[in-house]
């Protein structure tokens, strides 16, 4: 049965949570994004072009090392905890229909200079509507700084 | 080697644009034929659906010949879920029309190599030929059915080559 109690969502999850990031060392996160128009060409399907890709600033955002178990050989892994209203903000500027297009563009996220991949998505809701995204995050093996 | 694989690439990839135009996808904002290199495509924590991944694996050379001739493993990884319309009942008849599709984008076993490092790509003076392929079993992964085609792309080694 359909819950039809009254409810009114007055954003006050997502301005807490973006509070929450900033007073605790809220940092900027930027997603590696293709260009728009892409690359159509043929060089650019076989890794002949460079890619071009765009930076997307998220802000306020914390970075942590997840609490997995690191094994031989296996690269880092990190936790990216990303504002909604920051995540928000570029998918209407980016006009797409959600954050999770907008994180399955993304090739990757830079923090600090350094490349990370995205490995998992999750969000926590409050009255229907994301006021925290978590990603699951991989050292990238390239060693370049971004 | 470079060429021999870019052109097995391109010419699958052509191939499927005629044999089945509907099968597209989106990656980095272009809609193209549902097929990539897996190697010059970003890092994807999931299989892409629908289309066909490239993976290059194993790598033999001839010396005993005028020229050399590689030999190099190719890997067609292809995963489905079947159709929204179906809610994805249909994933074995879908995993069936890729089996299909794959025979048809590989067949003439055979392609002009190309350099297509040069702008406009030029055709050099070998072919690139390959194998039939070697269908794998068809694995399940809860909703996910894929499966994994070999293929030995086989190319001579041109004067001048990279």
């Amino acid at each position: 049965m359909a819950d039809l109690s009254t409810q009114n969502p007055c954003g006050l999850a997502q301005r807490v949570a973006t509070a929450l990031m900033r007073a605790g060392g809220g940092t900027t996160a930027c997603l590696q994004m293709p260009p728009a128009p892409g690359d159509a060409s043929d060089t650019g399907q076989i890794g002949l072009d460079a890619p071009g890709f765009l930076s997307l600033p998220l802000s306020p955002a914390v970075f942590r090392k997840a609490r997995a178990t690191l094994g031989d050989g296996k690269l880092p892994r990190y936790e990216l905890l990303v504002s909604a209203d920051a995540v928000a903000a570029q998918v209407a500027q980016l006009k797409l229909s959600s954050a999770q297009a907008l994180f399955a563009q993304a090739t990757g996220v830079v923090v600090a200079g350094k490349l990370f991949l995205i490995e998992a998505v999750s969000s926590s809701e409050n009255q229907g509507a994301a006021y925290l995204y978590r990603l699951l995050l991989q050292e990238s093996a390239g060693e370049w700084s971004m | 080697m470079q060429n021999a694989k870019d052109t097995f690439y391109l010419t699958l990839r052509n191939r499927l644009a005629t044999v089945n135009p509907a099968r597209t996808m989106t990656m980095r904002s272009v809609t193209r034929p549902g097929i990539l290199v897996e190697d010059a495509e970003p890092f994807m924590p999931q299989p892409q659906l629908d289309a066909f991944t490239l993976r290059w694996t194993a790598l033999e050379a001839d010396l005993h010949l005028p020229s050399i001739l590689t030999q190099m493993t190719c890997e067609i990884h292809y995963t489905t879920a079947g159709t929204q319309a179906n809610a994805g009942l249909d994933r074995g008849r879908a995993l069936e029309k890729m089996d299909y599709e794959l025979l048809q984008l590989l067949y003439p076993y055979s392609a002009q190599k190309m350099n297509y490092a040069q702008t406009p790509a030029a055709a050099m003076n070998t072919v690139v030929f390959w194998s039939e392929p070697e269908f794998g079993p068809a694995v399940t992964d809860h909703d996910r059915l894929s499966r994994i085609a070999k293929v030995t792309v086989c190319a001579f080694q041109e004067a001048n080559e990279a």
